[in-house]
């Protein structure tokens, strides 16, 4: 076959043209190969990196926060698994069939939609936090520019009982009010991530590597007793209803630990939706809300005058003829006592009683008694706006003031501090912190205020206070000896007593053998009575009896025969 | 003629190999082959994505399946075909291309995709004349050149009237726009001067004319310019003009020296834009590697030196017409795909050419096909002619 020696062909047509063009093709795919070595063989790293520039992401995996826990283990907080609906409005160029059927989807107005996929943004939220089975069905539209991410949503199954105390959280996860801010670097996890490469429209198509695990979020275990918490939050809303007052806290404190069963406030909210929700609905009011305590602070007066005065259980005072003037100022008793002894005094409620004894004593010492219950400090529990109330610096103080303080006017303190107060005459005279979390091994003495003797004593004279003759009768406990003290203070508004009340009530049971202080406190009862032993007794026993048979503590006392008549109230101190 | 020669051949296995050169024909299939392969790898996603294709993981398979059915039909068609008549056909098909690409051209006959419109709708399929006057160019020049064999020395009778013929062709190439296609085309119609022995000094001189000619063509169209630009350095403005080139080179890098696998590619995934058409190399050298990549060079290197090995053999028989026409349609390929691979590979500026015999498009497959088959047909009559049988 070799070419043709016809001298025609050979001139017209040279073999060495067809050689040449061929050598040149094939150079030229030579020239390929070379260039294709170069390229997969060792510019390979610079090119993948600008792949990897391209497509490769770190993806944060969102961790779960931590749940919150009552005492024994129930839920009262959890996340759970919500899908948010984005898009790129770029590419989300739907038809108007499209749209309408998502907007039906996420229940939303067409036109909003419209509006958000109008944006000239990169990214738009278009709804967010709905329900996994929606998602789903937003996916099987398989829309272009519309995607969805993993979010979490706290839901809280107590709802509006346990509000306060537990608060919520931001849209981002962030606690923002209650336990959900106090203990929030506790809850949070720490989200993980990945390295992952996305085909351009952002689907993940490789897990590149895991750069770091997600950390779930600790659990944390409240000292709140789901059961008692209920019974103090349906009592509390009952008695606001019954006396149409404007609101209202109630606190369960355990005597021996410290901690706080309860908690709870009204008005208050549901943390499951909280779409139109008030500063007022919002207030903790147990913590950022001070108000005079008026009577109740009576006691504290008397174990001082028990511990360092020379007073003693029985010594008589004189408060005929049921005023005293200090100074252009006048002190009244509401009835005329007569001579009565110290424990009397804080039975029938004596305001000159209490102003006398405070009077005998120097300012000093009721100020150092008043600074070591607490009143004046925030607890520093970690909620959100707590305040201290007010307790001004003794050397300021007017004999008035003295004699006033002495039943609980011209100081302030909120309604957890009180509680927390009279955990002094509940334990014998040691102060312990207050704890919202369950503890494991409970402090075994606190900081001294009274004497063991002294405690004791105020409460045997608590304790009559619910006996007949004392101011509440409503108070009592069947079945255990109970121990507590009456408050009907005046308001102050604009710096003048008016004609509207704070009722309320500290006790503590069984009183041979503390164990609960359950403080109450009802703002501006308007239903009648506005006595804190009509208004605010009631719901202490109710809620008192139901938590120590929670709790399961014995009897101390012989239960009620039934068919005893009500006892009368004795008239009550103002 | 009885229509049976290559079902003859078949139903003769053991005498195959003497009548279809075994070194083109299975180099051919294995192209056409593993284009399809790659072909669906490179189109799943944006297939499956699309509305316009139903959101069918395999409409590009399907339609390039069928587009490989009827080329490899209308290629067994064409084998029957004798040379000579192709010969007679030539100035003939030539007309129907200039005229079909001047119906291209014609506002709601021709269809536009992406500012250029290059084809023709046809019921369910398009038709793209671009493709098939690639074929009739070098049925036709090598026809000419044939017939003046004698005049290919002289300017004015061997040179001017293919010239005049060519430009009137790349103008209207030009109108679509299609460069790459022009460009293919005047270096058949030259290559097939050259091949045909035309004067070598008049040549080089044309070759600068030309090339000056091109510069100008790119340096007036600022859509030429700019897909110049994008190749001299893709990281430049890699997300704006060299966004597709620096995709096909990162494809390139990713797949090393193995490539990532087979169906791996994540360039594919709606990064690098044509990947089943223009593109389609840069997906194989991400998923196959190096290795992957240098297999197509040396098939297509194959069926290239088949074609001029076929063409000699056909000039040593004194066969003028097939001689050339089995180069020209060397050319043609190896230019094509040289082309086509070297813009993958950010050697040559990007400028809208498939790969022969791989990428998705009928009127390419069928083209490619055609020419195959003529290929093989100029082949056999040499065979035929060697054991001194008639053609």
């Amino acid at each position: 076959m070799r070419f043709s020696s016809s001298p025609v062909l050979s001139q017209a047509v040279p073999a060495w043209r067809s050689r040449f063009v061929l050598l040149m093709l094939l150079l030229g795919f030579a020239t390929l190969a070379g260039r294709t070595i170069y390229l997969q063989g060792f510019r390979n790293d610079f090119l993948r990196g600008k792949g990897e520039a391209r497509y490769e992401r770190v993806l944060e995996i969102s961790s779960t926060r931590g749940r919150i826990l009552d005492r024994h283990g129930d839920v009262l907080a959890v996340s759970t698994p919500v899908k948010s609906i984005w898009a790129i409005p770029e590419d989300a160029r739907l038809q108007p069939a499209d749209v309408r059927q998502l907007a039906r989807l996420l229940e939303m107005d067409v036109r909003e939609l419209d509006r958000r996929l109008a944006s000239d943004k990169d990214f738009v939220y278009i709804k967010r936090q709905i329900s996994p089975e929606v998602a789903e069905q937003v996916e099987a539209l398989k829309l272009p520019g519309i995607h969805e991410q993993q979010e979490y949503r706290r839901y809280y199954p107590s709802g509006d009982v346990t509000s306060h105390v537990l608060g919520f959280t931001g849209v981002e996860d962030a606690g923002q009010e209650g336990v959900e801010l106090a203990f929030n670097s506790l809850l949070v996890g720490k989200p993980g991530s990945r390295r992952v490469i996305r085909d351009r429209r952002g689907n993940i198509v490789e897990d590149v590597e895991s750069i770091r695990a997600p950390l779930d979020g600790k659990d944390v275990t409240l000292a709140l007793d789901s059961k008692i918490q209920y019974l103090a939050y349906s009592n509390l809303r009952q008695a606001i209803e019954q006396n149409r007052a404007r609101a209202g806290g109630i606190v369960v404190l355990d005597v021996r630990t410290g901690e706080v069963l309860a908690l709870a406030n009204l008005p208050t909210y549901n943390p499951n939706n909280r779409e139109h929700l008030t500063g007022g609905q919002l207030r903790n009011r147990a913590f950022t809300d001070t108000f005079e305590p008026g009577s109740t602070l009576k006691p504290f007066t008397a174990a001082l005058a028990l511990e360092k005065g020379h007073y003693r259980y029985d010594t008589v005072i004189q408060t005929a003829p049921g005023r005293m003037s200090i100074g252009p100022a006048v002190i009244h008793d509401a009835h005329l006592h007569g001579a009565l002894t110290v424990a009397q005094v804080i039975q029938k409620s004596s305001n000159v009683g209490a102003a006398k004894i405070a009077l005998s004593m120097p300012p000093e010492l009721m100020w150092d008694m008043f600074d070591s219950l607490g009143f004046g400090t925030p607890l520093k529990l970690g909620f959100p706006g707590e305040v201290g109330g007010r307790l001004r610096p003794w050397k300021k103080w007017q004999p008035i003031e003295q004699a006033t303080m002495a039943y609980g006017h011209g100081i302030s303190v909120t309604l957890i501090q009180l509680a927390r107060a009279y955990l002094a005459f509940a334990r014998d005279g040691d102060l312990v912190p207050l704890s919202l979390l369950r503890l494991d091994t409970p402090p075994i003495s606190g900081k001294p205020v009274f004497s063991a003797q002294t405690a004791k004593e105020v409460r045997s004279m608590l304790e009559m206070v619910v006996e007949p003759g004392g101011t509440a009768p409503k108070a009592r406990v069947p079945g255990y000896r109970t121990a507590g003290k009456t408050g009907t203070a005046h308001k102050l508004e604009g710096g003048a007593y008016v004609n509207k009340y704070v009722a309320s009530f500290v006790g503590l049971a069984p009183a041979s053998d503390p164990r609960l202080v359950v403080a109450v406190m009802i703002d501006e009862p308007t239903g009648g009575s506005y006595y804190g032993g009509d208004v605010a007794a009631p719901v202490f026993s109710r809620v008192m009896a139901g938590a120590l048979r929670t709790l399961g503590i014995p009897f101390d006392a012989p239960q009620k025969p039934a068919g005893t008549p009500e006892i009368p109230a004795a008239p009550e101190e103002m | 003629m009885k229509l049976t020669p290559l079902t003859n051949r078949l139903a003769q296995p053991g005498r195959a190999s003497m009548e279809l050169d075994p070194l083109l024909l299975w180099p051919a299939l294995g192209l056409l082959l593993f284009g399809l392969v790659m072909v669906y790898s490179a189109s799943i996603a944006i297939a499956e994505a699309g509305k316009s294709t139903g959101y069918a993981a395999t409409y590009y398979l399907m339609r390039h399946g069928v587009f490989l059915t009827v080329g490899l039909v209308a290629g067994v068609v064409v084998f029957q075909i004798p040379v000579r008549l192709w010969q007679r056909l030539a100035p003939w098909l030539f007309v129907i291309g200039v005229l079909l690409l001047a119906l291209v051209l014609i506002p709601h006959v021709g269809r536009s995709v992406n500012g250029a419109q290059r084809w023709i709708p046809l019921m369910v399929v398009n038709l793209q004349p671009s493709e098939l006057m690639k074929l009739f160019v070098v049925l036709y020049a090598a026809d000419y050149t044939t017939r003046k064999l004698d005049d290919m020395d002289s300017f004015r009778h061997g040179f001017v009237p293919m010239a005049t013929v060519m430009m009137l062709v790349g103008g209207l190439l030009l109108r679509e726009p299609d460069f790459g296609a022009f460009v293919v085309i005047i270096c058949i119609a030259m290559g097939i001067l050259f091949l045909g022995g035309i004067n070598a000094r008049l040549f080089s001189i044309l070759f600068a004319v030309l090339l000056v000619a091109f510069a100008f063509l790119i340096l007036t169209s600022p859509y030429r310019r700019e897909r110049l630009f994008g190749f001299m350095d893709p990281w430049q403005d890699a997300f704006g003009k060299g966004y597709q080139l620096s995709h096909a080179l990162i494809a390139f890098g990713r797949g090393e020296w193995m490539g990532v696998g087979l169906g791996a590619s994540v360039e594919k995934l709606f990064y690098l834009p044509e990947a089943h058409t223009d593109f389609l190399l840069a997906v194989v050298a991400e998923e196959l590697g190096a290795v992957g990549v240098i297999a197509v060079i040396v098939l297509f290197a194959l069926v290239v030196q088949r074609s001029f090995a076929i063409g000699r053999q056909a000039l040593a028989l004194e066969r003028v017409y097939g001689g050339l026409a089995a180069q020209g349609i060397g050319i043609w390929l190896g230019v094509q795909s040289f082309i086509n691979m070297g813009v993958n590979m950010g050697l040559l500026p990007t400028k809208g050419l498939t790969l022969p015999m791989m990428s998705f498009g009928g009127s390419g497959i069928l083209a490619n096909c055609i020419a195959l088959a003529i290929l093989l047909r100029v082949d056999w009559e040499n065979r035929q002619m060697m054991r001194g049988r008639k053609v």
